[in-house]
């Protein structure tokens, strides 16, 4: 059982984009930047159903259209951590049980920065404040190969 | 909505000991003694992870009365992974076109007079 990793990561992004911390984040938390590039491919973002309250317990709202069949995804989020420059994270109640998504801005110091997204199903034992503040630091992480096995 | 099979699978893969237990079984079937043995945790321990892990799918028993051997049952994890890939889509996608929105921001600072 040595051999067996003991932590899960369920999903990491890590991205390396043209721009200081400060621009990343602000694009990442102002309506105005967001409807520009927050829905995926085929899937719209429009300004007016964009929420932000900038703050720890701020609502993180946005709402998705699918660009050829009108279907809409509304996304409740709330924000766990608001940390400009630095870090955010949120949650979404009743996504598949519940869903925490935190962004870590790394400053490399040549005008770039890099992002490293986190994005975990929490079981709702976990989602009480306390929790969520063990969270922020301490992600329930996946092991890569039990997605191999 | 705690009990969709996602979070069920999720839930039951929060815990160290039931994914080494996971491990050992996709290895090949053991009983519950076979599965206790190195852990420093009771036999009652080891069935209780093993209810957590038959409830979420992961595990099935043999019907022996005596042994009741477990399996590992990979079909869950696959829904897992599924799971992975979609939000790693949407965010790839999503972090393209930032990738382009900074672009066009940078572009349109140096074109102002």
């Amino acid at each position: 059982m040595s051999d067996a990793p003991t932590e899960l990561d369920e999903l990491t992004i890590t991205r390396i984009f043209e721009a200081r911390p400060e621009v990343v984040f602000e694009c990442m938390t102002t309506p105005s930047h967001l409807t520009h590039f927050w829905g995926p491919i085929g899937v719209s973002t429009p300004l007016e159903g964009i929420v932000i309250e900038p703050r720890p317990g701020g609502r993180f709202e946005t709402l998705m259209v699918n660009d050829e069949t009108g279907e809409e995804y509304p996304v409740r989020g709330v924000f766990v951590e608001f940390d400009p420059p630095r870090a955010f994270s949120f949650t979404e109640a009743g996504v598949e049980g519940a869903m925490m998504t935190a962004i870590v801005f790394n400053d490399l110091g040549d005008g770039r920065t890099e992002t490293v997204t986190h994005q975990t199903n929490v079981p709702p034992m976990l989602m009480s404040p306390e929790a969520q503040t063990g969270l922020k630091t301490s992600f329930v992480k996946f092991d890569a190969y039990l997605a191999t096995l | 909505m705690a009990n969709d099979p996602l979070s069920q699978t999720f839930a039951a893969l929060a815990d160290p000991t039931r994914r080494a237990i996971l491990v050992r079984l996709a290895k090949g079937e053991a009983t519950v003694p076979e599965l206790a043995e190195p852990f420093d945790v009771s036999l009652q321990a080891v069935s209780k992870h093993l209810k957590v892990l038959e409830t979420a799918g992961l595990v099935s028993r043999g019907r022996d009365a005596q042994y009741r051997p477990c399996h590992f049952e990979p079909a869950p994890l696959e829904a897992v992974t599924d799971w992975i890939a979609r939000n790693r889509q949407i965010w790839t996608e999503r972090f393209d076109q930032l990738d382009q929105h900074l672009w066009r921001m940078t572009r349109d600072k140096e074109r102002e007079p």
